[in-house]
């Protein structure tokens, strides 16, 4: 890795997670698209590279923070890891022998339904951390 | 018991857009706890951290890597900066008004979605 690639890299992880902290999405669906068009990856190895990024629990902080306010299904939630663990290793498995193309194709469209999603969830008025007309959206 | 299977099924639907995308899984978890679920909002966006806490991603990134489509010196060198990124966010969302920033991520994400569908058809 030249230098300045290295430099290029560590300024995209500064800004996606920027947009982490200040939007409260997934760091995926901005890592993803960057390293396509900054670094020239293509649309496997993006995707590959980003999994492996998000394999530290980087939402341990907000987590915590949804927990003292007793927002959160404990239950559920292990419940749910466990059927992600194994949706993850069938949507690998879907995914990489797709053509890059198609997958490209599928990932625009999905992209557009989390805009969709996004802004469902700007739309509505905001509010703070526990109450009950919380806006909409993803962790 | 049915609940039991109900929140199996939402770790797995999450799991396969996580896997075949390339992104964590709450942006397809946190719309089902709130749809299916009948979970209200902070209550689907709490459940979704815990499911996001342990490395779920972990058989997704061996398929990755099983035909060689992870660039590890790449990633490794991302986290620190998502680190950090989300602590400065995070400190910059208290000082701003959040939900236009939101929409204009909305349209950029859009766009961007947009962009690389239309992009492929030149291949």
């Amino acid at each position: 890795m030249t230098p300045i690639v290295l430099i290029i890299v560590l300024v995209i992880g500064l800004c996606a997670g920027t947009l982490v902290g200040l939007l409260g999405i997934g760091g995926g669906v901005v890592l993803v698209p960057a390293m396509v068009h900054l670094l020239h990856m293509d649309q496997h190895a993006a995707q590959g590279t980003s999994l492996f990024v998000l394999l530290p629990p980087i939402g341990l902080g907000a987590f915590l923070e949804y927990r003292k306010k007793g927002n959160v299904d404990l239950h559920a939630g292990i419940l749910c890891a466990v059927g992600m663990l194994l949706g993850g290793y069938i949507g690998g498995k879907i995914a990489v022998p797709m053509p890059t193309v198609r997958l490209t194709q599928l990932f625009g469209v999905f992209l557009m339904f989390s805009a969709v999603l996004l802004w469902a969830k700007a739309s509505k008025p905001a509010s703070t951390l526990g109450q009950a007309s919380a806006p909409k959206g993803e962790s | 018991m049915k609940k039991t299977i109900g929140f199996l099924l939402a770790g797995i639907a999450g799991g396969i857009g996580s896997g075949m995308f390339g992104i964590g899984g709450g942006i397809v978890l946190v719309p089902i706890f709130g749809l299916f679920l009948a979970f209200d909002q902070h209550k689907a966006q709490g459940t979704s951290l815990v499911a996001l806490i342990p490395p779920t991603g972990l058989l997704a990134v061996l398929a990755y890597a099983k035909a060689g489509y992870v660039y590890w010196l790449t990633g490794a060198v991302l986290i620190p900066g998502l680190f950090l990124g989300g602590i400065a966010g995070a400190k910059i969302a208290k000082r701003i008004e959040p939900r236009r920033m939101r929409q204009v991520f909305a349209v950029l994400l859009f766009l961007l979605g947009a962009w690389q569908v239309i992009g492929t058809w030149r291949h």
